[in-house]
């Protein structure tokens, strides 16, 4: 493998990594946004159960 | 170099062992250990230079909160601009690659400001936030936001666009919206609350 097509290759895998990691990390910003207002709109849904349930 | 000891994906493993690491802490015994720790030291941040100021001048306080909430809106504006591009909804007729830059530096302006006049708003409540979960749900927020954007999605952006996927593209704008939208709504409840 020349100098060229090594460089090339080690560019798509920096990509590649760069594009997993970016999966990775929108997958669990949307799995804590989910798990956190979930929880909130619970709880607001109890409060106004309690208040006039 | 720790990139080449792990190997061609490194920003991956990194990304999955921040994650882990802060699962292993939310869930374990350490979180409240750490918690209890901190006291000291919110209670002495009560006791500087900027939290008497903020305690005894409600006036500078109020003050440093509208730059505070000026730079909330610089910052809102910065992302719902950049990911409506990448969404294609706005400002369709710009390259994205244009809007991203622009609103990266204007971002970063916003950055700046909130957590020069944060820590001042800080200071002055310290004891307060310190109990308040929806702080520390912010203070997440705020540090999966920034490594998000600082180390996940500009790098992505700093490709050429045309090689990523538009899925990923727009997934990124979906996710940067969320995680800035709940930094914004947790710290304008800190406001609310007590």
């Amino acid at each position: 493998m020349n100098d060229a097509s090594r460089q090339d290759a080690t560019e798509k895998a920096r990509r590649k990594d760069e594009q997993l990691a970016a999966i990775l990390s929108c997958g669990s910003i949307a799995v804590f946004f989910l798990w956190y207002w979930t929880g909130q709109i619970q709880s607001v849904i109890e409060l106004l159960r309690l208040a006039y349930g | 170099m720790p990139a080449s000891l792990l190997g061609p994906y490194s920003r991956t493993i990194l990304a999955a062992a921040v994650l882990l690491i802060t699962l292993g802490f939310a869930l374990s015994g350490a979180r409240g250990e750490v918690h209890n720790g901190l006291l000291p030291f919110f209670e002495w941040l009560e006791t500087t230079w900027f939290g008497v100021a903020g305690k005894t001048w409600g006036a500078v306080f109020a003050t440093v909160q509208s730059v505070h909430l000026l730079g909330l809106a610089l910052l809102g504006g910065a992302v719902l601009a950049a990911e409506g591009r990448l969404l294609n909804v706005i400002l369709t007729d710009t390259p994205r690659e244009l809007v991203c830059s622009r609103c990266n530096r204007v971002f970063d302006i916003a950055m700046i400001t909130l957590v020069a006049t944060g820590v001042f708003m800080a200071c002055g409540v310290a004891v307060k936030i310190y109990y308040l979960p929806v702080y520390w749900y912010k203070m997440l927020g705020l540090a999966a936001g920034a490594l998000f954007h600082y180390f996940v999605r500009n790098p992505v952006l700093a490709q050429d666009l045309e090689n990523v996927n538009p899925r990923l593209l727009k997934a990124m704008a979906v996710a940067s919206i969320m995680v800035w939208f709940t930094v914004a709504a947790t710290g304008r409840w800190i406001g609310f609350s007590g």
